[in-house]
């Protein structure tokens, strides 16, 4: 049997603050366990709020983290074991990410496709400028851009939406199996998110590219996603196929969770309020 | 309370002004005005905007980011400087104590109706309130200067209103950092209300909330506007937050006001096609239709496409779109339009949803 395309096994990441006497410790990941498979390409969507852990978790998926315990294999490879700097590069070949907010991603004095022919050198074997250039612009027309459209331009030159895409275009470039996506599209105007979400769809079906889709909005999650895990103060507190858990959620916080989102029929306008005060922290 | 130090109008005048909408923005133009190497550039960021928002109301508005939405409540607030100007037009508040035109008034006259009549609750509420001092002091410095109360006093109405916004009047000795995200909103909260504003701009108070906080925050801060009967001036990009917040709607896109209506008109029946798409775009739990985005990019608005700004990405747009920018008129009743194809046929845009 071939191995899975990502295991998280039991991981836990830990944060220690102070000193000997007055030590404090951060459980920001709790033994959190998922798996995704190699043959099936899929949305896994991690929903969680702030301080919840969930980009704590990406980053130890990515490698820019240790877990304190346990272990992440990708393609049955520890990824502790990934040291060595071919290891690295071949590991982030797979494995792409993509950011929350595309004008801190992108540098302001750097033109975008600088990034792309960069990583098309980096992670590819093309070399003369020509294959750069058609890797590139192939990556891109994945997003519905071209290279002529961006070529030359700087990030204020370009909506947040096209910025999004080109940041996607770049993860693309090496032709990844597994994008993290962290919050992609929360700082991207109503009118565009929807083109950024279609498109991680587009990447599951046409590409086969498995996502890891990272959000605390559970509409879109919905709309995407094929399975999901609702994360609280670290820990997995559910978890399953998507449709399922965000239509009937289980644990008191998932369903809290769901309670608290506004549609757009406005349930809750004339709702008395029923909240209590919340405490001071010491 | 603290409506004392205010000078009594006649009740004759009371009267007159009772009816008249707290706030009147007349076909306000406020441009960027540059000059680069000589050559002059302006980008028109507010573009013949004229709206209406009655005593006791919240008024929404919705836009996406460059739509200029920050650049119109920075010029409701008379809080502008260059180079960001106003070209045209006026904004008039009609206030308990009289009616004030935001650009005749000298600075005095201006920061004096700061805080006890006009109020804003801005985004980020770690850079409103000052890490390296204590709550109290935000209070102490904003507050003060602007109720007619001092030492003991004040401090017993910053706690009372404190537990009228459900925060513990302990907050006052804490620290910034030492308040989650949710309970740093409500103290900007606070301090925007506490003085009993007449109008508070809202600019986006829950965006950088989760989304059990931001439930309560928005609950909240719908309690405290129908206790001080002030009108609010919501602005966010949420659709979600106004259907459930506001009363009334108004849509922006690329420095015009589009669309404007009682919010649940706008959601039933959508007039402009931007804001249909808007509306339907919304991704809803258990709706498994597929969503499409809107193609291309929003304008620029140095250099805005002629006739009507949304014709380049309009479904729905005609000839006339390329040529004529429409004015907004009212449509349905208290429903105002600006659409070519809305304006011969309502029921068009229905179409597209």
């Amino acid at each position: 049997m071939s191995p899975n395309l990502l295991d998280v096994e039991n991981v836990n990441k830990i944060f220690a603050r102070g000193g000997i006497i007055s030590r404090s410790v951060n459980h920001a990941v709790n033994n959190v366990s998922f798996s995704l498979a190699a043959d099936k390409p899929e949305v896994f969507t991690i929903i969680g709020e702030s301080g919840s852990g969930k980009t704590t978790l990406a980053g130890m998926i990515l490698n820019s983290a240790a877990p304190t315990s346990g272990r992440i294999l990708f393609r049955g490879k520890d990824l502790h074991d990934v040291r060595s700097r071919r290891d690295r590069l071949e590991f982030m070949s797979h494995v792409q990410a993509v950011f929350q907010n595309p004008f801190d991603a992108f540098n302001p004095l750097k033109r975008v496709d600088r990034y792309l022919f960069s990583a098309a050198q980096t992670f590819t074997e093309c070399r003369t400028t020509d294959k750069v250039e058609e890797r590139v612009d192939d990556s891109l027309r994945k997003v519905g851009l071209s290279l002529a459209e961006i070529q030359g331009r700087y990030p204020h030159e370009m909506s947040g939406g096209q910025l999004q895409r080109v940041a996607i275009a770049r993860a693309l470039v090496p032709n990844p199996s597994l994008i993290v996506a962290d919050e992609p599209v929360s700082m991207i105007d109503a009118s565009l998110r929807m083109t950024v979400i279609n498109l991680f769809k587009k990447l599951r079906d046409e590409l086969g590219v498995s996502i890891i889709y990272i959000t605390h909005d559970l509409a879109t999650a919905y709309y995407i996603s094929d399975r999901l895990i609702i994360m609280q103060e670290g820990r997995v507190v559910e978890g399953g196929d998507a449709r399922t858990v965000l239509a009937a959620p289980q644990h008191p916080y998932s369903i809290k969770l769901r309670e608290a989102v506004l549609s757009v029929e406005g349930a809750w306008r004339d709702e008395p309020i029923t909240e209590a005060m919340p405490a001071v922290a010491s | 309370m603290i409506t004392g130090h205010r000078t009594m109008a006649t009740s004759h005048e009371i009267k007159a002004l009772q009816t008249a909408p707290l706030l009147e923005v007349d076909c306000l133009k406020a441009y960027y005005k540059m000059q680069l190497f000589g050559v002059d550039r302006e980008v028109r960021a507010v573009d013949d905007v004229s709206l209406k928002i009655d005593r006791n109301e919240i008024y929404g508005l919705a836009g996406e980011s460059s739509s200029g939405k920050s650049s119109l409540i920075k010029t409701i607030a008379g809080a502008i400087r260059p180079p960001l100007r106003v070209v045209e037009g006026s904004v008039r508040f009609s206030f308990k104590d009289g009616e004030r035109d935001i650009y005749k008034l000298s600075p005095q006259e201006l920061s004096a109706i700061r805080w006890s009549h006009l109020s804003y609750i801005m985004q980020g509420s770690m850079s409103v309130l000052n890490p390296v001092r204590r709550i109290k002091h935000a209070f102490v410095d904003f507050a003060l200067p602007h109720v007619n109360v001092k030492g003991a006093d004040f401090t017993n109405l910053v706690e009372r209103h404190l537990k009228r916004v459900h925060l513990d009047p302990a907050v006052l000795q804490a620290y910034p950092h030492e308040l989650s995200g949710g309970m740093r909103q409500r103290v900007t909260i606070a301090l925007a209300t506490v003085c009993g504003p007449e109008f508070i701009i809202a600019d986006e108070p829950t965006t950088a909330l989760d989304v059990i906080v931001q439930k309560g925050v928005l609950l909240m801060l719908r309690e405290i506007q129908q206790e001080l009967k002030s009108s609010i001036l919501f602005v966010t990009h949420d659709m979600a937050v106004h259907a459930n917040l506001t009363d009334r709607l108004g849509i922006m896109y690329a420095g015009r006001l589009v669309e404007e209506g009682r919010t649940r008109d706008l959601f039933k029946r959508p007039l402009h096609p931007y804001t249909a798409h808007l509306i339907s775009s919304l991704p809803r739990i258990g709706d498994e239709a597929p969503k499409k985005g809107l193609e291309g990019s929003p304008p620029s608005l140095a250099d805005p496409p002629p006739g009507c700004r949304f014709h380049p990405r309009c479904p729905l747009s005609i000839d006339i779109c390329r040529r004529e920018a429409p004015p907004l008129v009212e449509i349905l009743p208290g429903h105002r339009a600006a659409c070519h194809v809305a304006q011969a046929d309502p029921t068009r845009v229905e179409a597209v949803l």
